[in-house]
C-alpha cells in the first residue's frame, strides 16, 4: 500500500485496543485474527454475542436490502463504538484467496461500508486487503501490512503470524475432530440400533428379517415385544458408564457378523475411512461425546437423527441467527453436524466435482462438505440469512443436484418469533423419522 | 506456402487477387456490394502474401474440414442495443450464424422468473427468459460472460436449469476460462462454436467489435443528452433506430465508420429546443439493469419525456473498454478505499463527478438485492449529503407494471425543476 521506496507509515501506531466484531468472517478467521493481534501485544476487544438488540441496531443502521448477517455486523460495530471500548475496529476487505475462491462482494466492501455508515462517529477502521488473484496479497501479506500500520517490526509481525496461523490450524483441526467424533457417535448409535433390531429379528420369525432387508438403519416395524426388549438391552449398555459404552460397543462389533446377515447390505454404508480415523482417538474422547448423543430418552432403540446444518459459519455459529435452530434440533434428539467444520481442504477439493465455476469459497466448502457427508446423515438443513446473494444461486444448484436426502431449506430473517421455525423443524424431523422407519405407507406407526 | 488458385475452387467467382483468396471467412452472395470495400481494405497483404504467409499452410486440409461442419446458430442474451455488437462478434469473429431475438415481451420475464429461484437477482431471470426464447428460435449455442459477482455463476446455473427443462444446446460460458490465457478462450470457441475459427481474422474483427461498441455508446450518449428537447416528437428515436439498423448491416470496420458518420450527422441535424439551463440528470448503477431498457422499464425514455438532459456513464465502453479500476477509485478516495464490486467504483465515481459538474440529480438503478450496489448506497447517501445533490434510488425486480415508476420519476423531476427554479431567483 505504501509508495515504492519508502517504508510503510505506521498510521495506527497508537492503537492499543482493537475492536473485533463477533460477526461475519470472525466465525471463520476468529482464532487467526485474535491470536495475531494478541501476539503483537494488542488487546482484542470482542463484541458481545449477537442478541435481539444487536440485530435491531444493525437493522436501523443498514440499507433495507442488505443481508441479515451484514446488518448484524453493523450492530456489532455499533456496540463496539458506543462502549468506547476500543481504539480502532478491525474490518478487513476480503476479495478472494485465489481463482474460484472468492468471497461475496459484501466482504470486499465492509471497510468502506463501516466507514461510511459511521462517518459521523469518526470511526477508526483498521483494515487490509486480501486479494490473491489480482494483487497477490493473501491473508498473510495483508496481516503483515496491518502489523506495519500498527508500528510493529517485520520480525515481530512474522512471529505473530506464525502463532496466529498455528492457532487457526489448531482450531480448524479441533472442529474437524469434533465432527469426526459426532459422526462416530452417530454411526455407533445406528449400529447399536441395528443390532438391537437384529436381535429382535433373531427372536422373531425369519419373515421379519426379510422385511428389514434393505431398509434403512432402524426398521423396527416388527412386533412391539421385540423392540422393547432390545431397547432394554440397549439402555443397559448406555447406563453402565463410560467403560460400559466402550465394551458394549465392542460387543456389538463382535456380534455383527450374524447381524449383518440379517440386515443385508447395511454395513458398507458406514464410512470406513472416517470411522478408522475416529476410532484411533482416545477412549475418553469417545465417552464424553457419546453421552450427549444418548441423552434423549426413547424407549425404542432408535438411532438419533444426523442432521447436517449447511450454512455459512456466521449463520450456523451465531447464537441468534443459527443458534435457535441448533437448539431446536438438538432438543429433538438430533445430532447436528456443521458443514464448516469439515476439513476445509478436502471440502474445497470435493466441491470442484460439483461445480467448476462456483465463485465463492465459503459456498464451495459448504457444497464440498455436503458431498463428503451426504452418505452419513439423515437429512440436510440448508440455512441462509435473508437475502443472501451467493446462497440465492447455490441453494438452487444444491437442491437441483444433490438428491437422495431430504433437504430443509430455511431462510432466517429478522423476525424474532420462533414459532414458525419450530413448526417447520418439527415436521422435518418427523419426516426423517418416518422415512427411517420405512415411510408412511409401510406401517411406521405400529 | 501461399495457396494457389486451384486449391479453393469454390472461390472461383472472385478475381484471382481479391482479398477473398486468403480470407477463410464466409462470404455470401452480393459480390458487387462488397467488392469495392473488400478491395479497399487490403492493406496488409496481396495475393496471399503478407502476414498470412506466416500462418500454418494447411489450407487445403482446413477447407476440407470446413465442409464437414454445419454452421452453428449462436444466441446472446438481450442487453440494450449491444445485440448489434454481439451479432457482429458472432458473424465475423466466431464465423457462425447469429440468432436475433425479437423485442422482449412479458412472456420473456415470466418464463425467466418461473424457472429461477425467487431471491436471485433480476438480470438472471431476464437472461434465462432470453435463453429459453432463443432456444425456441433454434439456437444451438448460448453465450454467457463471467463477472466478479453473482454473474460468475450465472452460466453454470442457467445451463443446469435449462438442461433440467429438457433443452439441448451448448453453452459457451466464459466463466469456465476466467484467469486462463487467451489460447483457452480460443480453444473453447473452437470447441463449442466453430472448429475453423480463424485467429488472425478473429482478432482483427474483435477490434472492430470494440470500435463498434464505442460508436454505439457515442451515438447513444448524444441521443440521451438531446432527445429530451426534440422539436418534433419521436424524431430522435427514429434517427437512432435508423442508425442501429444501419449499424446492424455493417460487415467491416469501414462500414462501421460510415454508419457512425451518417448516424451522428442525422442526430446532429435534428432540430431541438434546448433551454439555456436544462435539468440535467445522471444515471448510475448496476451493469445490466441501468443500461437495459427492458430491465429498467424504459427508464431513460420516461426521463427524456419529462424533458431532461440525461447522462449515463455506465456503458460497455466505460466499464469494459476504457476501465481503470485503480484510477477511478483514486478519484473517490475521500469516500472509499477498496474495490467494492463489479460496478461500484464506477457508480460512486460517476455520481461524484455528476455532483461536481453541477447536475441537478442522479438516479441510482439496480436490481433488487444486488449486493455491490446495495453497498454503494451508504456512500451515495453521504455524497448526496455532502454536495446537496438529490438522489433517487430505484430497485428493480421482475415486475412488469411501471405506474409506480412513473409517479416516482415525475415527483423527482418536479422536485429537481422546482429546486432549480428556486436557485435561479
Amino acid at each position: 500500500m505504501g509508495s515504492p521506496g519508502f517504508p510503510t507509515k505506521a498510521t495506527h501506531e497508537g492503537v492499543r485496543r482493537i475492536g473485533m466484531p463477533r460477526a461475519l468472517l470472525f466465525h471463520r478467521y476468529g482464532p487467526l485474527w485474535t491470536t495475531f493481534f494478541e501476539a503483537l501485544g494488542r488487546e482484542v476487544v470482542l463484541s458481545e454475542p449477537t442478541d435481539k438488540g444487536t440485530v435491531e441496531r444493525g437493522d436501523a443502521l443498514s440499507n433495507d436490502e442488505c443481508c441479515l448477517a451484514s446488518k448484524v455486523y453493523l450492530g456489532h460495530v455499533a456496540s463496539l463504538l458506543d462502549a468506547n471500548a476500543c481504539d480502532a475496529v478491525f474490518v478487513p476487505s476480503i476479495a478472494n484467496v485465489g481463482l474460484h475462491r472468492g468471497f461475496c462482494t459484501k466482504f470486499q466492501a465492509l471497510p468502506d461500508l463501516v466507514a461510511n455508515t459511521f462517518a459521523d462517529e469518526r470511526v477508526r477502521v483498521l483494515s487490509c486487503l486480501v486479494n490473491e488473484r489480482e494483487e497477490k496479497t493473501g491473508m498473510k501479506e495483508a496481516l503483515l501490512g496491518v502489523a506495519a500500520q500498527l508500528g510493529a517490526g517485520s520480525r515481530e509481525a512474522k512471529r505473530a503470524w506464525k502463532a496466529a496461523a498455528h492457532a487457526q490450524t489448531q482450531a480448524e483441526r479441533f472442529a474437524a475432530a469434533q465432527q469426526m467424533r459426532a459422526l462416530t457417535t452417530l454411526d455407533r448409535a445406528r449400529e447399536a440400533a441395528r443390532d438391537g433390531e437384529a436381535a429382535a429379528c433373531d427372536a422373531h420369525a425369519a419373515r421379519d428379517a426379510g422385511r428389514t432387508d434393505g431398509m434403512r438403519g432402524a426398521g423396527n416395524a416388527s412386533g412391539t415385544g421385540g423392540t422393547t426388549s432390545a431397547g432394554g438391552a440397549d439402555d443397559a449398555g448406555r447406563t453402565s458408564g463410560t467403560s460400559g459404552t466402550d465394551s458394549a460397543n465392542r460387543g456389538t462389533g463382535a456380534r455383527r457378523p450374524n447381524g449383518a446377515a440379517d440386515t443385508g447390505g447395511a454395513g458398507p454404508r458406514m464410512a470406513a475411512a472416517v470411522n478408522a480415523r475416529a476410532a484411533d482417538r482416545a477412549a475418553s474422547e469417545r465417552a464424553t461425546v457419546a453421552t450427549p448423543g444418548t441423552q434423549p430418552q426413547r424407549t425404542a432403540p432408535e438411532a438419533p437423527l444426523g442432521i447436517l446444518l449447511a450454512a455459512h459459519p456466521y449463520v450456523a455459529h451465531d447464537p441468534y441467527l443459527g443458534g435457535t435452530l441448533v437448539d431446536l434440533l438438538e432438543g429433538m434428539g438430533a445430532i447436528v453436524l456443521f458443514t464448516d467444520e469439515t476439513d476445509r481442504k478436502r471440502a474445497l477439493q470435493a466441491s470442484f466435482g460439483f461445480s467448476s465455476t462456483l465463485p465463492w469459497v465459503v459456498n464451495r466448502e459448504l457444497v464440498g462438505s455436503l458431498m463428503l457427508l451426504h452418505e452419513h446423515v439423515d437429512g440436510i438443513a440448508l440455512v441462509s440469512a435473508f437475502p443472501c446473494g451467493p446462497d440465492s444461486m447455490t441453494d438452487d444448484a444444491i437442491v437441483r443436484c444433490i438428491q437422495g436426502k431430504p433437504i430443509l431449506n430455511l431462510t432466517i430473517d429478522a423476525q424474532s418469533g420462533t414459532a414458525g421455525l419450530e413448526t417447520r423443524v418439527e415436521s422435518f424431523v418427523d419426516i426423517l423419522r418416518y422415512q427411517g422407519k420405512g415411510g408412511y405407507v409401510h406401517g411406521a406407526d405400529a | 506456402m501461399a495457396p494457389t488458385p486451384n486449391q479453393e475452387p469454390d472461390r472461383a467467382p472472385y478475381p484471382p487477387h481479391s482479398r477473398e483468396r486468403v480470407n477463410p471467412l464466409r462470404t455470401v452472395g452480393d459480390a458487387s456490394a462488397t467488392d469495392e470495400v473488400r478491395g479497399a481494405r487490403v492493406v496488409l497483404g496481396d495475393g496471399g502474401r503478407g502476414p498470412f504467409k506466416l500462418l500454418p499452410q494447411s489450407r487445403r486440409k482446413r477447407s476440407a474440414k470446413r465442409d464437414r461442419h454445419a454452421r452453428t446458430r449462436v444466441a446472446f442474451f438481450r442487453y440494450s442495443y449491444y445485440d448489434i455488437a454481439f451479432k457482429f462478434f458472432v458473424e465475423h469473429v466466431l464465423d457462425a450464424d447469429f440468432v436475433a431475438l425479437p423485442k422482449p415481451t412479458r412472456r420473456t420475464i415470466e418464463l425467466g422468473s418461473r424457472h429461477s429461484s425467487d431471491m436471485v437477482c433480476a438480470p438472471f431471470k431476464h437472461i434465462l427468459g432470453d435463453y429459453i426464447e432463443a432456444l425456441e428460435l433454434g439456437a444451438d449455442v448460448l453465450v454467457q460472460f463471467a463477472g466478479p459477482c453473482r454473474l460468475g455463476y450465472y452460466g453454470e446455473l442457467q445451463e443446469s436449469i435449462l438442461r433440467d427443462l429438457g433443452y439441448e444446446f451448448e453453452m459457451l460460458n466464459f466463466a469456465t476460462v476466467t484467469g486462463k490465457p487467451l489460447t483457452e478462450y480460443i480453444s473453447i470457441c473452437k470447441k463449442k462454436v466453430n472448429p475453423n475459427v480463424s485467429v488472425p481474422h478473429g482478432v482483427r474483427n474483435m477490434l472492430a467489435v470494440f470500435k463498434m461498441i464505442e460508436c454505439l455508446d457515442e451515438v447513444n450518449d448524444l441521443y440521451l443528452a438531446n432527445a429530451g428537447f426534440e422539436a418534433e416528437p419521436g424524431s430522435f428515436e427514429r434517427a437512432r433506430e435508423a442508425y442501429f439498423a444501419d449499424m446492424r448491416e455493417a460487415t467491416c470496420e469501414r462500414d462501421i465508420a460510415e454508419a457512425q458518420r451518417r448516424g451522428l450527422d442525422a442526430l446532429r441535424a435534428l432540430p431541438t429546443r434546448k433551454p439555456a439551463r436544462p435539468v440535467r440528470v445522471g444515471i448510475v448503477g448496476e451493469y445490466f439493469t441501468a443500461a437495459d431498457p427492458a430491465s429498467n422499464l424504459d427508464l431513460e425514455r420516461k426521463l427524456l419525456a419529462l424533458g431532461v438532459e440525461l447522462h449515463r456513464s455506465l456503458t460497455m465502453t466505460n466499464r469494459n473498454l476504457r476501465y481503470n479500476e485503480r484510477n477511478l477509485r483514486a478519484s473517490i478516495a475521500d469516500y472509499v478505499a477498496y474495490d467494492m464490486g463489479p460496478t461500484s467504483s464506477l457508480t460512486i465515481a460517476s455520481a461524484l463527478r455528476y455532483a461536481q459538474e453541477g447536475f441537478d440529480g442522479v438516479v441510482h438503478v439496480k436490481s433488487s438485492g444486488c449486493t455491490p450496489e446495495v453497498d454503494c448506497v451508504p456512500v451515495l447517501q453521504r455524497i448526496g449529503r455532502d454536495t446537496g445533490m438529490p438522489l433517487l434510488y430505484l430497485s428493480y425486480d421482475s415486475q412488469t407494471s411501471d405506474t409506480g415508476l412513473d409517479t416516482r420519476l415525475e415527483a423527482f423531476y418536479d422536485m429537481l425543476a422546482m429546486k432549480k427554479e428556486h436557485a435561479k431567483k
